[in-house]
């Protein structure tokens, strides 16, 4: 079920890969807009540090999965 | 009625008064080339490079509680404070080369710490970390290509870290598909610093007549991938890929652990670990002011642990320089092989830990922010923006924790 699970998500991140549309640089208003940057955004960034240190699982889109702290 | 007709000699005075204009103007182009000039050599106009400087600070402060400290073994107190800030710099020096750095300090105040030597009737014990980093990237004109590296340096009493590291990353032409290839390792030594050398691993106050580890170094190897994709005007998504392994000393010299015979020792945990985390992040605007921020983490090591990650932000602009953001998280995970409570580890086990971070446990995080981007200033200096966060978070083991961050920042 697990692999299924994943088969699943590949899938689904492939096709909508697949189902882009080309945006012109005059087009990218919304997309240039600062909260629809990705990564951690200012102020969020000292949450993410808090949770390496309080839960097992690190790491994911940006911040280092481990190392450099006594944190997990 | 038939249309008039000019007589001959009108017609022939009109076509005489076109054919002087054209001449006046001639040579009055004439006249004006003969008297303009280029650009000269001694022209006070000056060639400079355009380079901007964003200069971003964060404030941060942090309290938590809980009873399940490790330091005594996954029973007793979880107090704690961080008084946390931080300075970043990013200067694009030119349209090719740019510099990294950042800056910080947290004061830390733990009453579990304190308690690595039982003095209970003290006041907690305040410790400090301070880090920087600092890199360096570079465009490859032409290529779409953009590499660097970078280096950081991390110290608190127990714990001292080195860090290089490097990234590549590649854009298309029209900027709508990214990706970036990071490597990071870290040095750390695990040996309490004091008095200006590394003296030794700081056990429990009372299980100091061995020496637990013949070991005081770990290392992590960390390799992270993303994938930035535009999906149309309003949506974009990102995959975050990536895996680490740790050797070494993985367990903290001063966490105990007791036994069913009532019997206590320090923590210990495998020499290696393996994790594997990957996220999957859809940001979107819906409407003209309402902009949805989602990610899906799922996380994956050889210690026993399964996590999953769900989290929303959702930004509403209130108008063009203010935005309201309430966000929440829920987070799940399963217990590390090696954990177990207070007192119920067996005997004959080889490895232990009653560290209620690696345990099966729940936790979700919610809070608000409000941004306030004028973009406006004096000068060269511009000031983009302030934004405070407050987060409540809580854990299933009962532990809770309030935080709250004001971010600043400028351009120069």
């Amino acid at each position: 079920m697990g692999n299924l699970h994943k088969c699943f998500l590949l899938f689904l991140l492939v096709a909508v890969v697949a189902a882009c549309q080309p945006v012109r640089p005059y087009q990218r208003v919304y997309l240039n807009d600062h909260e629809m940057q990705h990564g951690q955004h200012g102020a969020q960034s000292f949450e993410e540090s808090v949770q390496t240190y309080r839960e097992g699982a690190t790491g994911g889109g940006g911040s280092k999965t481990s190392g450099g702290c006594g944190c997990n | 009625m038939a249309a008039e007709v000019k007589p001959a000699a009108d017609a022939d005075a009109t076509s005489q008064d076109v054919v002087m204009k054209k001449r006046y103007l001639a040579i009055g182009l004439l006249a004006a080339s003969m008297t303009t000039f280029g650009q000269r050599n001694d022209s006070a106009y000056v060639k400079r490079k355009i380079s901007t400087t964003d200069i971003q600070a964060l404030f941060s402060y942090y309290t938590q509680d809980g009873e399940h400290s490790a330091v005594t073994g996954g029973r007793g107190t979880e107090d704690l404070q961080v008084y946390s800030t931080s300075l970043e710099l990013d200067h694009q020096k030119d349209s090719i080369r740019s510099f990294h750095m950042m800056t910080g300090l947290d004061i830390i105040s733990s009453a579990s710490t304190d308690n690595i030597d039982f003095e209970m009737s003290s006041a907690s014990k305040t410790d400090f970390r301070a880090y920087l980093k600092a890199g360096i990237g570079r465009k490859l004109p032409g290529s779409g290509f953009t590499a660097g590296i970078n280096g950081s340096f991390s110290f608190e009493s127990d714990y001292w870290s080195l860090g290089p590291g490097a990234h590549i990353s590649h854009s298309n032409s029209d900027q709508t598909r990214e990706w970036t290839l990071a490597a990071q390792v870290y040095f750390d030594d695990l040996r309490w610093f004091d008095h200006g050398k590394h003296e030794e691993l700081i056990y429990p106050a009372e299980m100091r007549h061995k020496e637990w580890f013949d070991a005081y170094r770990r290392t992590s190897y960390n390799l992270s991938f993303s994938l930035y994709q535009v999906i149309n005007r309003r949506m974009s998504v990102g995959f975050y890929p990536g895996v680490a392994y740790q050797s070494g000393l993985l367990s903290t010299p001063f966490h105990r652990v007791y036994f069913i015979d009532e019997t206590g020792r320090v923590e210990n945990l495998p020499r290696s670990r393996f994790k594997v985390p990957v996220r999957i992040q859809l940001n979107t605007f819906i409407g003209s002011r309402w902009i949805l921020r989602t990610y899906y983490r799922y996380y994956w090591d050889d210690f026993g642990i399964t996590a999953h990650t769900l989290s929303a932000e959702s930004p509403i602009k209130l108008s063009r320089i203010v935005t309201l953001i309430p966000f929440v998280r829920v987070y799940r995970q399963t217990a590390a092989d090696h954990f177990k409570p207070y007192g119920l580890h067996e005997v004959d086990q080889e490895y232990y830990t009653s560290d209620y971070d690696l345990s099966q446990l729940e936790s979700y995080k919610t809070g608000l922010g409000i941004r306030y981007a004028p973009h406006s200033g004096k000068g060269n200096t511009i000031f983009k923006e302030a934004e405070i966060r407050y987060a409540f978070y809580k854990r299933s083991d009962d532990l809770t924790a309030n935080m709250i961050s004001l971010f600043l920042n400028w351009e120069k």
